[in-house]
């Protein structure tokens, strides 16, 4: 899979023979899957750059990784 | 892929929908299928190129090709299949297209039956950035696979299969059902298992072009298909994460059509090996409608000013009962291709919707005694 960005800015992801459209937090949590990072580091990561005020933002990125990695998109 | 996670659109071939930078409203196509050639070494009965596979113009050249793929990505495409016809069969132009597109940021994919990519192609398209390759199968033994393909190539490629699977790039391994090889179901996912595949696509076959003709003996019956969906149900549970499955139902047993192409003229285009601009594979089986041509028009003229691609975009073309539907805006009354094979009427309601007032052509043709006999696919002087 591959992060994508339009010249608009939009991102998202492409997949074989699909593109799945990402909000901001999405595509940040993907740009830091590099391999380097498990999902807590990601998530620390991304709470120092965005609110999180119900604090939801690690199960977030959790189920996030979990989706991908169910349709083969990454392996953790 | 739904829910809190961010993934604002499980739907799959989908983007972001912006229409900045033009005043039509039109959004911007996304995918694009090279279809590089008809000719192929296969006869499968259910191939969806169009019976007459003479050309009626000379095939693209390498040149016009990436033209187009420029003129394409300029536009929005990210996703860029190759396809046929068997693709490999110009294997230099298919490893330049794939570098221009990779160099243009798109997203690559491969749609072949693996019996020409041999290590010195399957390394040069690597190079050159390919992204996925989807490997295809007509059956999961040797005897049915010749008996459908009219050519003894199983061997070759599963040979094919085992080498790109140790190569660094995504791989599909692709199944087309139908009556003839639907009770393999269970050797083909007992197979895929075996050879470890991780993407694997069941599409019950799509009636068009040679699948349409062939369709008396291709139309799986309904215990086949209801078997086949309970089997991949219960596999794909058992496998969740190891494999994922795709099963592609056959609309003639649905109740309500498919969305096809997610509505016509709106994420997608294909170009023929000749060079005409489609809104879908099939769409030239739809006799009454003028394609452009990229030796005569631009990309960007085809998609956005082409009468054509206009013809059924939005809503206002649509009759009843598809007009005033809760469903219209889902599934875009279905396809059009299918709604003129079967009603001679590209404006009607696709007949494989229950809610159609000629529901009972599907109904009819579903449940009639299968024929035995079938076409091979190969060029037909009958047929030009």
């Amino acid at each position: 899979m591959r992060l994508h960005r339009d010249a608009d800015g939009s991102a998202s992801l492409l997949v074989p023979e699909g593109i799945v459209a990402l909000n901001e937090t999405a595509a940040a949590a993907l740009a830091l899957a590099d391999g380097t990072r498990d999902d807590d580091d990601i998530a620390v990561a991304l709470a120092e750059r965005f609110d999180d005020p119900e604090g939801t933002l690690a199960s977030d990125v959790r189920a996030l990784l979990d989706d991908l990695a169910e349709c083969g998109f990454l392996t953790r | 892929m739904t829910g809190p996670n961010g993934v604002t659109d499980p739907s799959g071939m989908t983007g972001p929908r912006g229409t900045a930078g033009n005043t039509t409203g039109i959004a911007p196509p996304r995918s694009l299928l090279c279809e590089l050639t008809y000719r192929c070494n296969l006869q499968c009965p259910y191939c969806f190129n169009p019976l007459k596979l003479k050309l009626d113009s000379p095939e693209l050249t390498r040149d016009e090709w990436l033209a187009t793929i420029d003129q394409a990505v300029d536009l929005g495409v990210v996703q860029i299949g190759f396809s046929g016809g068997e693709p490999t069969l110009r294997p230099g132009d298919l490893v330049a297209m794939t570098k221009r597109a990779t160099e243009r940021g798109a997203y690559t994919n491969l749609i072949t039956q693996g019996t020409f990519l041999d290590d010195a192609l399957l390394g040069a398209l690597l190079d050159a950035g390919l992204a996925h390759v989807q490997i295809s199968i007509q059956a999961p033994e040797r005897e049915l696979s010749a008996t459908i393909a009219g050519t003894d190539v199983f061997e070759k490629k599963v040979e094919t299969l085992r080498r790109v699977a140790t190569r660094d790039v995504a791989l599909t391994l692709n199944c087309v059902l139908h009556r003839l090889n639907h009770d393999s179901l269970p050797a083909v996912l007992a197979f895929a298992e075996r050879e470890g595949i991780r993407r694997l696509e069941l599409a019950n076959v799509q009636f068009y072009g040679w699948a349409y003709k062939n369709r008396g003996a291709l139309m799986p019956t309904r215990e086949q298909v209801e078997h086949g969906a309970a089997l991949v149900a219960e596999t794909s549970a058992r496998l969740r994460g190891k494999m994922d499955i795709t099963y592609v139902l056959p609309d003639y047993f649905e109740e309500l059509p498919k969305p096809c192409m997610h509505g016509w003229g709106q994420l997608a285009l294909t170009v023929t090996p000749d060079g005409r601009v489609l809104p879908c594979p099939a769409a030239t089986s739809i006799t009454t409608l003028k394609f452009p041509d990229v030796r005569t028009s631009t990309v960007r003229d085809a998609w956005y000013a082409s009468d054509a691609f206009n013809a059924f975009r939005g809503t206002s073309w649509m009759p009843e009962p598809c007009r005033s539907c809760d469903r219209r805006e889902i599934d875009f009354g279905g396809c059009r291709c299918q709604a003129f094979l079967l009603t001679g009427d590209a404006t009607a309601t696709d007949p494989a919707c229950a809610r159609s007032d000629q529901h009972e052509i599907v109904v009819a043709y579903r449940d009639r005694e299968a024929d035995d006999a079938w076409v091979p696919r190969r060029l037909d002087p009958a047929l030009l």
